[in-house]
């Protein structure tokens, strides 16, 4: 078998799959490791298609010949650790010949495991070493193949060879070439560089002058200050097209390798420089969310109505973003909109039209973080390199709209893609983290850096398609995005406490007690989500929305409990400094968020309140519906829970039932409140109406109320002594009522069949 | 060893609370939404609590290798963090199946504009910050703010972790400074390290959980 050692790995192949490795071949089949002297390789056995030396490569992949070629099995080897001289030797293979993808991969992640320097010194030893060597044919190749090697070094990086004043490593090149290859083409290219560089390092110099001269931004505010561009009245698509433009310059200049993890989340603050251009990417990201923070809040006096318009404004220019593909700035655009500050402000969101609220929950979808941020990456991967945006998920109706008109006008749609970057920098992060630099004593870990390389090369594909935006710098809106002043953290929850308030007597300070979370309250966070059939779809219980579809007439009405979440804190008044005196000097008291938690009334009041209900407080209630739990958090219907049988599809040991109130009040506003509980088959009577007494909020003690099922024509009281489990008639509704015990001639015990409300 | 014991008692506090919770969610949450005449089916694998998990803290403070500790089978040789399901994990306790999903945006901490959105998404948080950097620590105050200020609440489920707790000889915040804080906070306190063999959380769950 011969020892051809073909390396099968391209950008589209790393796009494609998600694995750069071969595992997922059905071809390809792991062999084992080999090692030799400082490195290791992981071998393959391949199956390929015998190639006769007579046919041509591509004549031999016709199909209805298939099934006459024999396959034949070649072992590929990958270089899965070494040392750097070892991984520089291997830029050629075993025949002298270049590795194209190796290099690729090398050449994108070396600076995580060495220095330029050291690479071409390296390769120019190697070089020297080969000279001296015994002159056979595969000397001559690979000398040639480090020849090539620097070729492709000096084409695709220009910028390692780029150090001002004295480009060293360039003038250590022209030595060598002088010395070895006078007058060859790499020397022309090398001499070509240094006098590239040296003409650029003048007009940088020249750059900083002017940029010295010319004031940044607008200097007197007052008089210029939205000149030209008035926020709102302003044309959403030409903002999307300018905001593009913007980040399309950052984008496009992005040195890909700079995010790797080695360099931009294991950089030091003093060397922030290695990630200059990564840093320039956040910083535009961070000014377009500024922008947008500062638009919204920055006249207090505006009415929630015209606020509302600076909103739809931002939205209509996200989706325009969106048709642009770029998500960098559709993000921060989505997150400015969904900073803290904006976010609370409840009026001025209900100013807003429906289909507004629905677009704007659509493009928020994109960015969602359920698994793992799936749906970015998928459109992405769609979309990358596509011509026009398309994807748009099935419920997403403004934009599948958005996406039909446009294929309609099917005049100007060669758009290029600017991702966001911070999933990039999060999954680099990620594999920085997970995987080892080195393996096998201190051998340098290149399966590491090909896993790397999967994600620059994504990077380095979208750069490619960002080149596709041709947009023309307007001036006036480079100085409209200049002038605006940005407000920081802290300035913008004042802002927005003046605009709206918190409800008063609920600050923090007003409280003036510290207090402790158990983590019991970690319950009164829980959410199911799973319990819509395709998860990643379920948009996320969001107060704007809400407050224009109203309340869901439904259990999870029921579900959510009216138990006091003040039974989770207990009081540290004892403890001589409170956190919150430091917090309180960072924010004034009144800008203190409030919270429900310790208000009396219970959440589910809150909730039921009438519909655009105020402040705060409801906000928090109706996003986050608090679960019905106890202080002892030792409800005996955790008995039931832990039997085995839960977590298989049998019979049930359980129901789960609902129970309502019976009051002597009236309905409230006609909802029908339900509590679901959980009956397990060893409970009794009293043990139940406890159960249903915290979920219902209800002090006091079981003996005084009594628990019926509501059938059809009758209700059935449970005696005190029934195992509530059996005794239930499962043939009908499993609804129940709990009332207080009366006395005997109470005219009260004709209750109605329907379902009592429960009014406090 | 004593690391190790302060993450295991940790998060033996944890999964009891965590135990409570899925219980009582059981009861409620089973019959929120898919009640079919008063009776429900015992949860199936699409229908399980999900915890929401978020690591917040400064860059460079070692919080993705707390994301990594604490799921164990990220150490697995393939290890790919684009795929969908990277930093979810479905955990039984008591056999009771439920879904953490830890939300780290490691990398990302510059991006200051998007971190209260994913804020608001916790159920709960890891206030992380290295002992070798002061700073990191004093920023927790911070994060802490923002947290109950974009949650709405005067607090929220957290835990304070000190990190880097290894690097003896370049350690800037003592233990004392940290458990002050998270005395301040109401909060519970652990330090860790990524240096330590990793440390099975899920595994010490299940012990716990048996040998009780």
């Amino acid at each position: 078998m011969d020892e051809r050692a073909t390396e099968y790995l391209d950008f589209s192949f790393c796009l494609n799959f998600r694995h750069s490795l071969p595992l997922l071949q059905p071809t390809w089949r792991l062999w084992g490791e080999e090692r030799g002297d400082g490195v290791i390789y992981t071998v393959y056995l391949k199956k390929v298609r015998y190639h006769r030396p007579t046919r041509s490569l591509s004549a031999s992949d016709s199909d209805d010949e298939i099934s006459h070629l024999e396959w034949e099995t070649v072992r590929v080897r990958f270089l899965k650790a070494g040392t750097v001289q070892r991984l520089v030797e291997s830029l050629a293979n075993d025949d002298g010949e270049l590795e194209s993808t190796y290099i690729n991969v090398f050449l994108a992640t070396y600076r995580a495991f060495t220095t330029p320097r050291e690479v071409l010194e390296l390769l120019l030893a190697r070089y020297d070493a080969l000279d001296e060597g015994s002159g056979a044919l595969t000397g001559e190749q690979h000398r040639k193949t480090l020849v090539q090697a620097l070729h492709v070094w000096l084409d695709a990086y220009p910028g390692d060879w780029k150090s001002p004043p004295n480009h060293p490593l360039l003038s250590r090149l022209l030595d060598f070439t002088h010395r070895r290859l006078p007058g060859s083409e790499l020397e022309l290219k090398a001499r070509h560089r240094l006098h590239r560089f040296q003409r650029e390092d003048q007009i940088d110099s020249c750059m900083v002058y002017d940029n010295g001269r010319l004031p940044r931004g607008s200097p007197d505010p007052i008089v210029d200050h939205w000149a030209n561009y008035s926020f709102p009245e302003v044309p959403h698509r030409h903002f999307a097209e300018q905001l593009t433009r913007m980040d399309a310059e950052v984008f496009k200049k992005l040195i890909a390798h700079q995010c790797l993890g080695a360099v931009w989340s294991r950089r030091d603050r003093s060397r922030s420089h290695d990630a200059a251009t990564v840093l320039a990417t956040v910083n535009q990201f961070n000014a377009v969310s500024l922008r947008v923070i500062s638009t919204i809040l920055m006249d207090p006096t505006t009415k929630p109505q015209e606020r509302a318009r600076i909103l739809e404004t931002w939205i209509d220019i996200a989706q325009e973003l969106r048709v642009l593909k770029n998500f960098s700035s559709l993000k921060a655009i989505v997150s400015g909109l969904q900073s803290n500050p904006v976010y609370r402000l409840e009026k001025c969101w209900q100013c807003m039209p429906r289909e507004k609220h629905e677009l704007f929950r659509e493009l928020e979808r994109i960015f969602s973080e359920e698994n793992n941020a799936w749906t970015q990456r998928e459109l992405l991967i769609k979309e990358g390199t596509a011509k026009f945006a398309d994807t748009a998920g099935r419920s997403d109706r403004h934009l599948q709209k958005l996406f039909q008109k446009q294929n309609t006008h099917a005049g100007n749609i060669s758009y290029g893609t600017i991702p966001y970057l911070g999933t990039f920098l999060t999954d680099l992060t990620m594999i920085d983290t997970a995987i080892p630099d080195t393996i096998a004593e201190g051998l340098i870990n290149f399966d590491k850096r090909r896993k790397e390389f999967e994600v620059l090369a994504r990077i380095r594909l979208l750069q490619g398609a960002a080149n596709a935006y041709n947009f023309s710098t307007d001036p006036l809106f480079d100085r409209w995005f200049h002038s605006v002043v940005v407000l920081d953290d802290r300035e913008a929850y004042k802002l927005s406490c003046q605009i709206e308030p918190p409800p008063p007597g609920n600050t923090l300070s007003n409280r003036g007690k510290k207090k402790q979370v158990s983590m019991l309250s970690l319950i009164s966070l829980i959410r199911t989500r799973s319990r819509s059939p395709v998860p990643r779809e379920k948009p996320e219980p969001r107060l704007i929305l809400q407050s224009h579809q109203g309340h869901r007439k439904n259990d999870s009405i029921a579900s959510t409990s009216s138990s006091s979440s003040s039974q989770f804190y207990c009081d540290l008044d004892s403890l001589p400094s409170s956190p919150h005196n430091s917090l309180d000097r960072r924010t004034s008291p009144s800008q203190m968020s409030s919270s429900s938690s310790s208000s009396s009334l219970p959440s589910l009041d809150v909730s039921l309140s009438s519909g655009g209900g105020s402040g705060a407080t409801n906000q928090h209630n109706r996003l986050i519906p608090p679960t019905a739990i106890t202080a002892n958090g030792n409800s005996p219907n955790l008995v039931g829970l832990s039997s085995p049988s839960h977590s298989h599809k049998s019979s049930p040991d359980f129901y789960i039932i609902k129970v309502t109130m019976e009051s002597d009040n009236v309905e409230t506003e006609g909802v029908v409140l339900y509590k679901s509980i959980m009956l397990s088959n060893n409970e009794r009577t009293p043990q139940v109406i406890r159960n249903a007494m915290l979920k219902l909020g209800i002090e006091g003690s079981p003996d005084q109320y009594t628990l019926a099922q509501v059938l059809p024509d009758r209700e059935m009281v449970l005696p005190n002594s029934a195992n509530v489990y059996y005794a239930v008639n499962t043939a009908h509704n499993l609804n129940f009522i709990l009332r207080p015990r009366r006395e005997p001639n109470d005219s009260a015990t004709e209750s109605p069949k329907s379902k009592t409300s429960h009014k406090r | 060893m004593l690391r190790t014991v302060a993450w295991t008692d940790s998060w033996k506090n944890v999964k009891q609370e965590w135990q409570i919770m899925i219980g009582r969610r059981q009861s409620s949450g089973g019959g929120g939404g898919r009640t079919r005449g008063g009776m429900t089916r015992p949860p199936n694998n699409d229908n399980l609590v999900t915890f929401k998990l978020v690591v917040v803290g400064d860059g460079g403070v070692g919080k993705s290798a707390i994301t990594i500790q604490f799921f164990q089978r990220l150490f697995v040789t393939d290890y790919d963090p684009t795929i969908e399901d990277s930093y979810i994990q479905h955990t039984e306790i008591d056999k009771q199946w439920c879904i953490l999903d830890v939300l780290d945006t490691a990398g990302q901490e510059e991006f200051s504009a998007m971190r209260e959105q994913y804020m608001r998404k916790g159920d709960g948080f890891l206030l992380v910050y290295s002992v070798t950097d002061k700073q990191s620590y004093e920023n927790v105050m911070f994060f802490y703010t923002q947290i109950l200020r974009v949650k709405d609440k005067d607090a929220c489920p957290m835990l304070l972790v000190a990190n880097k707790v290894d690097l003896v000889h370049l350690r800037k915040v003592t233990e004392e400074q940290g458990r002050e804080l998270a005395h301040q906070l109401g909060i519970p306190y652990i330090e860790t390290s990524a240096k330590d063999p990793p440390l099975n959380v899920d595994a010490a769950f299940h012990e716990v959980g048996e040998t009780k």
